[in-house]
């Protein structure tokens, strides 16, 4: 199934509702992410593993990265089901993955800051 | 519905029947069966009457008053010997004529 | 339209910190305040600082989870509902029904959708202001409820106050009453009248609580006030009948026994409208008259039809007369099965102690009901020696500084106003306007009754006093009464009073003649005194309570003394 890697209609939602915080939201989740794939690396029993495969799913999917979420997922399923077999590769599948939309964040990040026009509050 | 009421055919009697305890529950009902109309003769029929306290008393003061007072004309029918020892003691034989 | 959501304060417990920046942006753009926690324990903590109204928790997180969280703000919150909407991406309905247990009320499921959060939100709220409002009327009832309560207490002690300024506590009676029977529509009065006979009064007014109160009040005044100024139980009968009819609506009366107990005369006097029958105790033989309802109760009767005749019966000393409420008779077992009469009268068969006859009363009810009635009344009079209660002092209203000193005024009574009318209580009423007759007010009356009941029965109606030697005759002497008062055409009795200073004190001089034939004072006289006859002039009690008592005219014109000394 070809998952989306970085759905565009959510990021321009979540621009939309972030306003002048969507570059900083953009650089949270970055450096969250970074947190969750040490983890994920370093991950020493089944249980580690799966909350942080939880976490990091969900954080994925309100970005928009579909195709990550939905790997976080999968390895998810198999730490919970104690299937400890494909889980290095998965891990390393979740590396590649964050890998390729992590540029991409970073360049709506340098696409959104020099249109720093003051956004009326209400 | 424990409160039945009947019109006789010439509209001269009023026939007011009472199921059951005959108590303060029924107190609207029973106002409800004579409230608006013409009264000459009443006629109260305890015949499936199984109790009678001292709020039925006095709606049968209400509904005397409410028929002339001291003119009035109101029978009381088929009481059971219970309700007939209770109207006896209040002595409501010297107001109604009891049957 | 529904009216536009109030801002509220929503905490968000989440511990991604994208996901949370995600969330706040949310909800503030929805109007609302925000609150942040990033794990279990901050968000507990933010709860009992700020109370939120509402949050939204994130089930994993670290140092304590959602679902400990959601229980100790719960608890926190007690009566109030602060929803909480978990935040999860938690699917399966086990780990879903987790989050129900731990006190969620609702899920919202990531990637946030803004749409539905917002609807999920507002639906919260609604319950939220439901469940205050729900709190606020269950308070508004407590507080009205209390108000009520003390209402009725103020009614009681106001009604305290009117009914027991009466004689209860005398020797001779013995009740039992509960402390509410006001609010069951009971009313026990007792009170002595001038000559020191006793009235007592037993009611049931129909209803409960403060209606039946209300009524209880003028009847007790009328009692009370009547009583001591040495009116009948005929004409404080007809006061109080119309009274009633007069205040109360159609549909209310009050069921009432009446007693006067004169020891003076050793009878009875008794009307009944409604009540249970009461039970004349005799103590020689051991028998128990009925005394049943003969009349309608209070308050039904216009005052032109109301009945006000009374029964006379004869009581010795030691007699008891014992009246009960419904309440009794009513007391129903677990199969609805009533007390009833004949239960009753069983105990009074096997009843041996006289003074333990309450007690088995009240053992018979409980053995048969189960457990205890606190609604029932009842009373026992007896009739003691004359010399055994002592009536208490009247009290007066005026400041005793003005009195009438040097007067006399005569009255003539002819047949038409004999049959109607007491002259006792105004011609005791003017006689008391001297200060100085106060202290002998109970001899006064005593003496006044006794003269003007013989110059009417003897003189002007003729009967025969012989006749009250036994039961049946007492009763024939007081129908022929009423009969011949009823038919009076012609007769009178004049009474002349005169009051004259002596000295510091003064004197009080009474006359009564009668149209009557008279009677041989010389016999009367030469009869030894004997207490315990029924019979007789009461001339023995008239020379015993007066000074230089004589007859003359051929006994249809007797003259009394009363002197005083000055007032201290």
């Amino acid at each position: 199934m070809a998952d989306t890697h970085l759905d565009r209609d959510v990021l321009s939602a979540l621009q939309e509702v972030m306003g002048d915080e969507y570059s900083t939201l953009l650089d949270t989740f970055l450096d969250d992410a970074e947190e969750r794939l040490r983890i994920l690396r370093k991950a020493e029993d089944a249980a580690q593993l799966m909350n942080a495969a939880h976490s990091f799913k969900g954080s994925s999917s309100n970005m928009g990265a579909i195709r990550l979420a939905e790997l976080c997922h999968e390895l998810e399923q198999c730490a919970k089901n104690k299937n400890l077999s494909g889980v290095e590769k998965l891990v390393g599948e979740i590396d590649g993955e964050f890998a390729l939309v992590r540029p991409l964040y970073e360049a709506e990040c340098r696409r959104s800051s020099p249109t720093k026009a003051i956004v009326p509050r209400f | 519905m424990s409160v039945f009421s009947e019109v006789s055919q010439d509209g001269q009697k009023l026939t007011i029947s009472i199921k059951g305890r005959f108590d303060f529950a029924k107190h609207q009902e029973f106002r409800d069966s004579y409230e608006n109309k013409e009264l000459s003769a009443v006629v109260v029929d305890l015949k499936e009457a199984t109790y009678l306290d001292s709020s039925a008393l006095g709606m049968l003061l209400l509904l005397r008053d409410h028929a002339g007072g001291d003119d009035s004309d109101i029978r009381v029918v088929n009481s059971s010997s219970d309700v007939k020892k209770i109207l006896a003691i209040s002595n409501f034989d010297k107001l109604f004529d009891i049957s | 339209m529904q009216p536009p959501l109030e801002s509220l304060t929503i905490l968000i417990a989440e511990d991604s910190a994208a996901d949370r920046m995600l969330l706040s942006s949310i909800v503030r753009r929805q109007g609302h305040e925000v609150l942040t926690a990033a794990n279990g324990a901050e968000a507990v903590e933010a709860f009992r600082q700020q109370r939120p109204q509402l949050v939204l928790m994130d089930a994993m997180m670290p140092v304590m989870d959602g679902f400990e969280a959601a229980q100790q703000i719960k608890a926190l919150a007690g009566e109030t509902l602060v929803p909480i909407i978990f935040l999860t991406s938690l699917t399966e309905s086990e780990a879903l029904a987790r989050c129900l247990e731990a006190g969620g009320d609702d899920f919202l499921a990531k990637p946030y959708n803004q749409v539905i959060l917002a609807a999920k939100i507002k639906a919260m709220d609604r319950l939220r202001r439901l469940q205050a409002t729900v709190l606020q009327q269950r308070d508004q009832i407590a507080r009205h409820h209390h108000y009520l309560l003390n209402e009725q207490r103020v009614a009681k002690a106001v009604f305290d106050k009117v009914a027991h300024s009466g004689c209860l506590s005398a020797p001779n009676i013995r009740y039992l009453q509960s402390p509410y029977a006001l609010f069951n529509g009971d009313l026990l009065l007792a009170a002595f009248t001038p000559a020191g006979d006793m009235h007592v009064l037993l009611g049931d007014f129909t209803g409960h609580g403060l209606p039946a109160a209300v009524g209880a009040m003028p009847l007790a005044e009328v009692f009370y006030g009547m009583t001591a100024k040495g009116y009948g139980l005929s004409e404080i009968l007809r006061e109080m009948n119309a009274k009633l009819k007069r205040i109360l609506p159609v549909d209310m009366f009050c069921c009432a026994t009446l007693l006067c107990l004169s020891f003076q005369r050793s009878s009875v006097e008794v009307w009944n409208g409604g009540m249970p029958d009461g039970y004349l105790h005799s103590v020689a033989s051991g028998e128990r008259t009925p005394l049943k309802a003969q009349h309608l109760p209070l308050g039904v009767l216009s005052p032109q039809t109301f009945d006000d005749r009374t029964d006379v019966l004869p009581m010795a000393v030691g007699d008891r007369v014992f009246l009960l409420s419904d309440g009794v008779i009513d007391t129903c077992d677990a199969n609805e099965q009533l007390f009833g009469v004949e239960r009753l009268q069983r105990v009074f068969a096997a009843n041996r102690q006289p003074d333990a006859l309450f007690a088995e009363i009240e053992q018979a009810l409980r053995d048969f009901r189960g457990e205890a009635r606190d609604d029932v009344s009842m009373v026992e009079v007896s009739l003691l020696e004359a010399t055994q209660v002592s009536p208490p002092a009247l009290v007066y209203s005026d400041s005793g500084q003005c009195c009438p000193l040097d007067w006399s005024v005569s009255f003539e009574f002819r047949a038409a106003t004999l049959k109607r009318f007491n002259p006792l209580p105004y011609l005791l009423q003017l006689l008391l306007e001297v200060h100085g007759l106060r202290a002998q007010s109970g001899a006064l009356y005593t003496v006044l009754a006794e003269l003007y009941s013989n110059a009417l029965e003897h003189g002007v109606l003729g009967l025969d006093s012989s006749l009250k030697r036994d039961a049946s005759g007492f009763t024939r002497y007081y129908q022929q009464r009423s009969t011949r008062l009823d038919e009076l055409q012609d007769g009178f009795i004049r009474v002349n009073l005169q009051v004259t200073p002596k000295g510091e004190g003064g004197c009080l001089t009474v006359r009564v003649e009668d149209s009557g034939k008279g009677f041989d004072v010389e016999r009367v006289m030469q009869r030894p005194a004997d207490g315990v006859r029924l019979s007789g002039r009461g001339v023995g009690l008239i020379r015993q309570l007066s000074r230089n008592a004589s007859w003359s005219d051929d006994g249809r014109s007797a003259r009394v003394e009363f002197f005083w000394e000055a007032l201290a």
